[in-house]
Parts: structure tokens; C-alpha cells; sequence
């Protein structure tokens, strides 16, 4: 079975991605209000996240949820690096899985609330 | 027209448990008589048991309990009850119940405390008396096998269970965390809790609950099951699954949220209620026709068996229907996604109900809305049921995972899958918890001031 990483694009990110054969696999959702990248990976990767990040789960749409914003951030990172969605982006970020956990760790104590109107 | 006319169900059992003693003077009598024995327990959160973080705390059920919501269920069940439960998720009284509801102790605290059958226990909740427990009987359980035999396994269930269930399921965990000597009989609260903002507007136990229906002339009335903030496919969910009725759509809605212990990632109970407040106050469902309430329990996340507590529970409050969803009450892929509808549309043989939970002797009235699910259609601009809609291959999910992950990056979810308003719900809390989530720091706090105070009972 195949599961999905996704990565929320803001204006800041789609900077990055600009002019890389990455930028003509961004899809646009809910009436092209949101703009996403999606890393498609298999079960013994999927396995390694769930064991990894114990808040990660599997929505209804096979897609990889819950997982902590150090780990998506370094993912986005690793895309830009390699640009590529395939399933080496993965298997880089899971190299610096303590140092991400470290930095997961930070953010299950405090995240900034935006501020909105 | 009037035959057609569908009737407020009766309680659970027939008549509405309400174990609560408001005379104060008899209430201090019982309490001084307790002192003088000895025979009193400060209540102690149930503890992981492996990692001791807080996963259940007992006053949470003992409320349930005694305001009705678990009608006919009366205290902490006895032996045979309780095999009765396991067995055939039926009470000894032959209504249907699906969960084990138990004062457990340690064997530390029991040999302290030297009661037995007969003797009455003054429960105590942040120091000061709460409730007492008239013991029928003491008896010893194994953990390890009461979570087992609570959800079952895939050998043992095969027709919903798809995988067996461990320390990553918060309910198993639960059962698995009692300690294990049960003191089994009727609790009665003597003192009763003040909640605090903003759970005191939303409390609403099943007496209250049924005059509001009649003051609100409201003949039927859908119940919508929540532990989660709403985005616009609850919505969706909630305005189409009130579309049945009888010979009119439902009166009214009626969200229960679930609160209690919750997992990492879930949002915080104040931002839950205040959420579904929201839908009404910005008028998406006006507020003549929806009503927020809670109902106070950690929950098990047992899909098809919490469903049928959800059935009850809302039965018990006056709800005419109950609305169904995909993976309702779950987490993981421990179940069957639609376990809850097979439930209630064939019934789950392996878990004592060869018909569904309507149709059996002891069962329930309230009647299902079995719904599937709710998607964005590109192609027909709108969010769309999923059996209505025929460009499937353009569907855009959503999910309240989805949404999470877009709040914790700092992303507004656009207005098309979450209202604005409901994301300054979120915000709100978010500001006072610093964090938008439940995490362990919301844990620990939720289980030192839980949702009420105790007044003193002098």
C-alpha cells in the first residue's frame, strides 16, 4: 500500500521551489486555496515514521498526519535539497531523526499562535 | 399525520439513574459517619501503566454515572456483572451495555482502607468528599485480560477487529492501567461539583436535557458525537444527518462532546466546546436548532462498543436519532472503518449482538443515521456525500489530521474546509495553552484542576 507525506506550500516555500522540476508536481486543493506537495512512500518507510514520531498517525486518506513540525520543515528541506518527492527525501530526513526529535521535542512544549484578526 | 410521529425514546432501562443527594445536612451526616470509620479515598488519576502519565480519572464515570448518562447503569459492577459485560455486553438486568465500569484500587490502598461488602466508602475529589460507594462487593481482576477482553481481538471478533490491540490504543491502555481490585457497588454523589468556564454552559445532563427538548418544542432530535474541533465536513455531516426525521427534519442538533483524558495532538476540551458554540453563534446551523453539551468520560476509542455508549448516552438525554460517521470513535487501524455501521445495520455476532443493537431484546430506540462521508468536489465547487456525488475521482478529503497539520505549520485552514470564525476558537485557547494542542504539560494540567471544583460541604 501506498502512503502520502504532505507538505503545505506558503509563499515563503514556494520561493524555494521555483523554477525545480519540483514546482510542476505542486497540486492545488479545495478550490485552489491550498497548495501541497505529496511524497508518496511505502510500508517499511511508513513503519519507521509511526515508530519514530509516537503522535504520528494514518488518516482516511492513506495520508501521514500528526507528525511534528521539525520533521515536516527538515522534509520540505530535504525536497529542496533533492529535488525530488520520491522516497529518498525520506530516507534523508530520517538520518537526522534525533536531531529532529530534539527539535520535536522543543515544540511539544510551545508553539508561537498566530496572530489574526 | 400525528401516528407518524416519532416518540422521545425512554431511558436506557426504562427509568433515568439520578444518584445525586442535594440535602446537604444528610449528605454531611453520611461524610461524618464515613470520617469516623475511616472509610474514606481521595480519588487518584489511573496512571499509564507503563509510562505514568494520567489516562482516566474515576469522577469523571462516577458523574456519568450518577446524572444518568449511563442509565441503567447504577455504581462500579460486580463480578458477575462485569463477566456479564464481557460475555455479552448486556448488564445482568439484560440491558445492553458495552464497557466494564469499575473503582479500581491498588492492594496497597486496600488493605489501608479494610473495607468489604457492606461497608460504605466516602469518595473523595480534590480533598473534599464527593461521593460514597456502597460496597456490594471486592474482587480481584486481572488488567492485562480485562483489556483483552474489553475490545476483543482479531481471532476473537473477526468481522470488525483488524488488528490486535496494544499500548498504542488509548482505550485498551485504560483497561490495562486499573489496579486491580474492583469495589463493586452503587455510587451516590453527596456534593456536588461546580464546573467551570467554559464547561458550566455546556453542562447538561439527561434530565436537563429532556425539558430542554420540550421547551424548545423540538419532537426530534439527531445527536452528533465529537471529540474534535468542527471543520465543514462535520458540518456538512451534521446539517445533512438532520435531514432525517419523521415527517420533518430534526428539530434539533445536539453535539455530546466527549471530554475527559485526551490524546497528544487532539485539541484542548475548552476549544472543543467553545468550537461547536461557534458554529451556531456565526449562525452556520442558528442556535434555535443547535445545542452544545458534554458528557464527562475518557474515552476508549472503541468504535463499534463506543458507539453503542454513544447510543446510550444520547438515549438517555432525549435524542429521537444518532449520526453515524466513518472511523467513528477510532483511532488506528484497529477496527474495520465502518465497524460502527455494521453494528448497527447487521449487528456484530462475536460481540453478543446477532441483530443490531435496535432490534435485540434490552436494546436501544434511538435510531441510527448511518452516513458515509463528505469530500471537496472540484468539479461541483462544494463539499459533497460521498454516496451523492459522482466525480469520486476528483475527490479532495478531508480530515481533522489534515487541519492539525496545517495549524501546528501556522497555515489559516482555507474557509472552504474550516470556518474562520472556528479557527479563532482555536486561537483563543491556543494563546492561553501556548500550544494548540493537547500535549503533556495540557495533560498534566487538565488532571490537577479537572473541569470542576468542590465546594465544601459544610
Amino acid at each position: 500500500m501506498e502512503y502520502i507525506l504532505e507538505v503545505f506550500l506558503d509563499e515563503n516555500r514556494l520561493s524555494k521551489i521555483k523554477g525545480t522540476p519540483v514546482e510542476e508536481k505542486i497540486e492545488a486543493v479545495f478550490g485552489g486555496e491550498l497548495k501541497v506537495l505529496r511524497v508518496k512512500i511505502g510500508e517499511e518507510l511508513k513503519d519507521e515514521l509511526l515508530k519514530a514520531f509516537e503522535t504520528a498517525r494514518i488518516d482516511s486518506r492513506s495520508c501521514i498526519t500528526d507528525t511534528p513540525v521539525a520533521f515536516k520543515r527538515a522534509l520540505f528541506d530535504a525536497i529542496v535539497e533533492k529535488k525530488s518527492l520520491g522516497e529518498e527525501v525520506v530516507k534523508a530526513v530520517l538520518e537526522k531523526i534525533d536531531e529532529i526529535k530534539e527539535a520535536a521535542a522543543k515544540e511539544a512544549e510551545f508553539l508561537p499562535a498566530p496572530e489574526i484578526d | 399525520m400525528s401516528e407518524l410521529y416519532f416518540k422521545r425514546p425512554m431511558p436506557h432501562g426504562g427509568r433515568l439513574v439520578e444518584r445525586v443527594l442535594k440535602d446537604k445536612k444528610a449528605a454531611k451526616k453520611i461524610a461524618d459517619a464515613c470520617e469516623k470509620a475511616g472509610a474514606v479515598y481521595e480519588i487518584k488519576p489511573t496512571l499509564h501503566y507503563k509510562r505514568g502519565v494520567p489516562v482516566r480519572n474515576v469522577y469523571r464515570e462516577i458523574m456519568s454515572v450518577c446524572y444518568g448518562f449511563f442509565s441503567p447503569v447504577e455504581g462500579s459492577m460486580t463480578s458477575e456483572e462485569l463477566e456479564s459485560v464481557l460475555t455479552k455486553r448486556k448488564l445482568l438486568s439484560g440491558w445492553i451495555f458495552p464497557y466494564p465500569i469499575l473503582f479500581d484500587i491498588s492492594k496497597e490502598d486496600y488493605q489501608k482502607l479494610g473495607v468489604g461488602a457492606g461497608d460504605r466508602l466516602l469518595i473523595k475529589l480534590k480533598g473534599k468528599p464527593f461521593a460514597i460507594l456502597d460496597i456490594e462487593e471486592v474482587y480481584e481482576i486481572d488488567p492485562a485480560e480485562l483489556a483483552d477482553r474489553t475490545f476483543g481481538t482479531p481471532e476473537t471478533n473477526p468481522e470488525v477487529v483488524k488488528e490486535r490491540f496494544d499500548d498504542k490504543h488509548p482505550g485498551w491502555v485504560i483497561y490495562r492501567s486499573h489496579q486491580p481490585i474492583i469495589l463493586a457497588g452503587k455510587y451516590t454523589i453527596i456534593n456536588e461539583p461546580k464546573f467551570k468556564e467554559p464547561f458550566d454552559r455546556f453542562w447538561i445532563p439527561p434530565r436537563k436535557c429532556r425539558e430542554l427538548f420540550e421547551q424548545k418544542g423540538w419532537r426530534t432530535a439527531i445527536a452528533h458525537q465529537t471529540r474534535n474541533v468542527p471543520h465543514v465536513g462535520h458540518e456538512m455531516l451534521m446539517k445533512c444527518a438532520a435531514y432525517t426525521g419523521d415527517v420533518e427534519p430534526c428539530h434539533g442538533i445536539l453535539v455530546n462532546a466527549i471530554i475527559g483524558v485526551k490524546r497528544r495532538g487532539d485539541y484542548p476540551d475548552e476549544a472543543i466546546l467553545e468550537a461547536h458554540e461557534m458554529v451556531n453563534k456565526a449562525g452556520y446551523i442558528k442556535p434555535e436548532r443547535h445545542v452544545v453539551s458534554f458528557t464527562l468520560w475518557d474515552m476508549r476509542y472503541g468504535n463499534p462498543l463506543e458507539s453503542l455508549l454513544h447510543g446510550i448516552i444520547r438515549q438517555n438525554m432525549g435524542c429521537t436519532h444518532h449520526m453515524f460517521g466513518r472511523d467513528h470513535a477510532a483511532v488506528g487501524e484497529y477496527y474495520d472503518k465502518f465497524a460502527t455501521q455494521i453494528l448497527w445495520l447487521k449487528g456484530i455476532p462475536s460481540y453478543g449482538f446477532d441483530k443490531p443493537p435496535t432490534e435485540i431484546e434490552g436494546g436501544l430506540q434511538i435510531r441510527p443515521q448511518n452516513m458515509r462521508e463528505f469530500w471537496y468536489c472540484p468539479h461541483c465547487k462544494e463539499m459533497a456525500y460521498s454516496e451523492s456525488c459522482g466525480h469520486d475521482k476528483e475527490k479532495q478529503k478531508l480530515s481533522g489530521s489534515l487541519i492539525r497539520g496545517l495549524v501546528a505549520e501556522g497555515v489559516q485552514p482555507p474557509a472552504i474546509i474550516m470556518r474562520p470564525e472556528v479557527f479563532k476558537v482555536i486561537v483563543k485557547w491556543w494563546k492561553k495553552f501556548n500550544y494548540p494542542f493537547v500535549n503533556e504539560r495540557y495533560v498534566d494540567y487538565k488532571e490537577k484542576e479537572l473541569e470542576v471544583e468542590m465546594p465544601d460541604l459544610d
